[in-house]
């Protein structure tokens, strides 16, 4: 039914637990954007339209199709697979309405149609099974275009307010902690209201606030607010809203002060409320036919909060001297769950959760210091220490594409996030991954040596875990991602880990945890003065990763880990033309670890685990267009002690065709 | 860390383990051999000359004066702001480090587009190795909008400061200032950390007949600092457009034809920093539709 509460005067009796804020937000920005806006005017000057073709090739020497490596592993879609080729069209719109309104829009084709598809008409007969028809395989696969990205903005001629947003953005205003840039596959996703704006002298106040729809897939138990959640059989998601601000304070030249925060609410109806829609008090009676005492339709519903979570950060940005930069972080993070309305995860999904389940929240603190080429002969300092509780959780925070801690950590590249709801889906091998850093309490020194066309990198990282406990619930109350134990195989990761592809990124929590890692990491990078110049890359990796697990008790001294990772890797690259480079690349990892995985009660084994990559690379611009290739092959060994061997020899490619005008 | 995990392990000995010895199977040998590569690749770069320094006063990023930097929130306040440029002889390279105002972050993950560690800003360091009327080029790299350099004060080289790796700027080049080809210079090396952007260049790409190479006070210069544009308009140079109203990725307060220049900021006066600099800037840098084209002007260190 209609909610009609948020209408000024007309109340309704039965006024509903959780105020509509998000309506009045909605009501407020629309009138100052309709208050703001002049007529508006037709101008192809102002109307900007640009375009992007994109085409991926995947291969892989398996029997598996599709256009990605690894696809959502919780809805399986018919995108993933590794031996396709596909094109996706996109279409962005900008348009100067008047000269305080600009729009925008994207249309974009949805990925996954392959060219082999030919024909597919969008139609989804026969069951959903795959024929020759055309009329088999479903809208995915028929690359229909679909509207992203709308806004309109307004810069009203106001004080203070430098714009108005309603509709789209990719949520950069905040912060990962809070809630994070939306990832580029979700880029424009994000819509809700926003506005901006700065005030003081000389602009040294600048704030942002949003209200933004929550997205009904992720941000809750059961990445999801409400949908598909065992608890609910009519899920109630259209009005759950996060709310988000952030004021920065440029104090002076040299240093910034920022406040940032967010609170989500997810939202669903009563079922004892006669409106309620599935209601079991929808007559007002009970089993016997009796009136039941208060009950009483009055066309409006009550709301309660299936979720709710809030997180607050405070950071600070320093430079007293050139060479001297400090910056500095202090949070918290808290959540309430209503079981009622919120089945368990942890227990009904196989450990499987972006939330832990339970009430509460932590704080978190980091503190960097950077020295940069303070004497002048190429060699800068930095240096960060860094904690953040078993609680934290950022379900709102970056998902990927973003970076908290300055070390490379265990998974390497993509780096590390406080959030238990990482997305290491939705993307293919040369990809970077993301880890979780919830729990981590260690530090960082990293040590840059630059000179002339050299720069070398050295990195020592000591992380102890506040997740680090015995007997903790991970039956009920923290998520351990089915398990999952031993140094991650990112390259040849599997979601159901049929394939001991090791612990999962996501995986904060272990039943028994007694854990302290070291990594350190050694870079360097030349440039060899031959012809256009020969780019040579280098990395040594080492990590030795120590868990006793479980201290005290029966097999307390057969289970521990102790595992020792060693990475090489070489990279060269040729220009060879304007727009054309080529590269070859190799990487040796041995893995030693005694007790990888396995359980108390059937034992652990003793694995080594040996990977060979060698591949090349080639990038050529032409024109206008461009072209990426990447091919590399992959031998794996691993020698475990209590179950079979395992070996892999695989050859994969991948080859991207874009051109923007 | 194995005896340091048994001596802080909280139960008695008796029911705590000490992890096994490791085992390192891999050699050693190559680690070894890129460490002593990387060192002896730093240790042969050249010795440093004083550099030729210039200065430009703060808070002087909004061109012409009417400037304003697009609404994204990746655009910090002083991202485009001109600090000060430092050219240094190193040997058989000349080094260019151009400090802005604000620490130079990579929001758009530059190395997965091959780039250079860094995403926003794009600066151009224009080079008059003789000062002689009508030697050199007049019109800047395509993208700067409408601005000129004057004829005595024609460039000869420039050096291309951008966060795109060098397989993009060369296509680019190629395809959109084909005839300046010959006259950019695109880095050995470019790179960025706190608030200065690096870029080495090799001596003998600065060099024009006779002139040029080994930099020299005498030389003209003038640093433009615009935006890196990874999709821009087909005939600009990987810069970012000013328009009449700023934009979510579009810089406000000109025009949204082709009257303006599209500069940011600029070394203006005798680039000392000094504060009449700013006026000086806006002065050079004053537009009007089909009367009055901006100009940019060269500094000459070495002049009285």
């Amino acid at each position: 039914m209609t909610d009609p509460g948020w209408l000024p005067g007309h109340l309704p009796a039965h006024r509903p637990r959780a105020a509509p804020l998000s309506a009045i937000c909605a009501v407020a920005v629309l009138v100052a954007v309709c208050a703001a806006a002049q007529p508006a005017r037709a101008d192809t000057q102002n109307f900007d339209l640009s375009a992007r073709i994109y085409s991926k090739h995947l291969y892989q020497n398996d029997a598996n199709q599709g256009l990605l490596m690894l696809g959502n592993p919780f809805w399986p879609d018919d995108v993933a697979g590794h031996n396709g080729v596909g094109s996706e069209l996109e279409l962005s719109i900008r348009g100067r309405v008047s000269p305080q309104v600009e729009t925008g829009a994207r249309i974009a084709s949805r990925f996954g149609e392959r060219w082999h598809d030919w024909w597919e008409s969008g139609n989804s007969l026969y069951d959903g099974k795959l024929n020759t028809s055309g009329d088999s395989a479903g809208l995915n696969r028929a690359a229909y275009l679909k509207l992203r990205g709308t806004y309109i903005q307004v810069a009203p001629e106001a004080a203070g307010i430098d714009w108005v947003r309603v509709g789209a953005s990719d949520l950069a205003m905040f912060n990962p902690w809070t809630i994070g840039k939306v990832r580029y596959i979700d880029r424009d996703n994000g819509r809700g209201y926003f506005a901006a704006g700065r005030f003081g002298a000389d602009d040294a106040w600048q704030w942002h606030a949003a209200a933004i729809a929550l997205p009904k897939l992720w941000v809750g138990p059961w990445w999801s607010t409400g949908v598909g959640d065992p608890a609910l059989a009519n899920a109630f998601w259209s009005r759950d809203w996060a709310y988000a601000g952030s004021l920065r304070w440029r104090v002076g030249e040299a240093t910034t002060v920022r406040l940032v925060g967010d609170a989500t609410q997810d939202l669903e109806v009563d079922v004892a409320d006669p409106d309620a829609v599935g209601s079991k008090n929808a007559t007002c009676k009970d089993a016997l036919g009796n009136p039941i005492a208060g009950c009483a339709p009055d066309h409006a519903v009550d709301l309660y909060t299936r979720y709710a979570s809030a997180n607050a950060t405070v950071d600070f940005d320093s430079q007293p001297l050139d060479w001297l930069r400090v910056q500095g972080l202090v949070g918290v993070s808290w959540q309430q769950i209503d079981p009622k309305l919120t089945a368990n995860a942890v227990q009904r999904n196989q450990g499987l959760s972006p939330i832990a389940y339970r009430d509460g929240g932590d704080v978190a603190t980091t503190l960097r210091v950077g020295a940069q080429d303070p004497w002048e002969v190429g060699l800068s300092l930095q240096g960060e220490y860094f904690n953040v509780g078993a609680d934290w959780n950022s379900i709102f925070g970056a998902r990927r594409e973003s970076d908290v801690l300055l070390t490379e950590g265990l998974v390497g590249g993509g780096g590390q996030l406080p959030t238990l709801n990482l997305a290491n889906e939705f993307l293919d091998f040369d990809e970077d991954w993301v880890e979780t850093c919830i729990g981590w309490h260690g530090g960082t020194a990293l040590a840059t040596y630059e000179h002339g066309d050299a720069r070398l990198h050295l990195e020592v990282t000591h992380i102890e875990y506040n997740t680090n406990r015995q007997d903790r619930d991970v039956a009920q109350v923290y998520p351990d991602f089915l398990h999952g134990d031993g140094f991650t195989d990112i390259a040849l990761y599997d979601y159901a880990n049929v394939t001991d592809r090791g612990r999962d990124p996501r995986s904060a929590f272990r039943k028994n945890q007694y854990r302290r890692t070291d990594i350190a990491v050694l870079r360097g990078r030349h440039l060899i003065d031959v012809g256009r110049g020969i780019e040579l890359e280098w990395k040594a990796k080492a990590i030795h990763d120590v868990d006793y697990r479980r201290l005290v008790g029966p097999g307390a001294t057969k289970d521990d880990y102790d595992g020792t990772i060693v990475q090489l890797r070489g990279h060269v690259a040729v220009p060879v033309a304007d727009g054309v480079k080529l590269g070859a690349f190799t990487q040796g990892e041995q893995w030693d670890e005694q007790n990888r995985r396995g359980t108390l009660e059937l034992g652990y084994g003793d694995d080594t685990t040996w990977k060979w990559t060698a591949g090349v690379k080639a990038t050529v611009m032409y024109a206008g267009i461009k072209a990426n290739w990447h091919l590399e092959h992959i031998a794996k060994a691993q020698d475990r002690e209590r179950e079979p061997d395992q070996a892999w020899s695989v050859w994969r490619s991948k080859l991207t065709v874009e051109a923007a005008w | 860390m194995a005896q340091k995990l048994a001596t802080t392990c909280p139960q008695p000995a008796t029911t705590c383990r000490q992890p096994a010895t490791t085992r390192l199977r891999l050699p050693a040998a190559a680690l070894t051999c890129s460490v002593a590569l990387s060192l002896v690749t730093a240790a042969t770069a050249g010795a440093a000359e004083p550099p030729i320094v210039l200065q430009d006063p703060d808070g002087d990023d909004n061109g012409p004066g009417t400037y304003k930097y697009p609404t994204d929130p990746v655009y910090l306040p002083r991202s485009f702001d001109l600090r000060k440029v430092e050219v240094t002889d190193r040997g058989d390279d000349v080094e260019f480090k151009v400090t802005i105002g604000a620490n130079i972050e990579d929001p758009w993950d530059s190395k997965t587009w091959d780039g250079n560690g860094f995403s926003l800003q794009f600066v151009q360091v224009y080079l008059d190795f003789d000062h002689v009327n009508g030697k050199g080029f007049t019109d800047p790299l395509p993208g700067l909008g409408s601005v000129k350099f004057a004829a005595d004060e024609a460039w000869d080289k420039v050096v291309v400061l951008s966060p795109q790796g060098r397989t993009r700027l060369s296509s680019e080049i190629r395809a959109k200032a084909a005839k300046f080809k010959d006259a950019i210079v695109v880095p050995k090396v470019t790179r960025a950390a706190g608030k200065t952007l690096t870029a080495l260049v090799k001596k003998a790409d600065l060099k024009v007949g006779d002139s040029g190479g080994a930099p020299m006070a005498r030389w003209g210069f003038q640093a433009v600092v615009q935006s890196n544009e990874g999709y821009p308009d087909k005939a600009d140079l990987l810069t970012r457009r000013v328009n009449e109203n700023a934009g979510q990725h579009r810089f406000g307060g000109g025009d949204d034809g082709e009257c303006d220049p599209h500069v940011l900021d600029i070394l203006a006066g005798k680039a000392k920093g000094d504060k009449t600099e700013v006026a000086e800037q806006h002065r050079t840098l004053a537009w009007k539709c089909d009367t009055k084209v901006a100009r940019l002007p060269m500094v000459y260190p070495a002049a009285p």
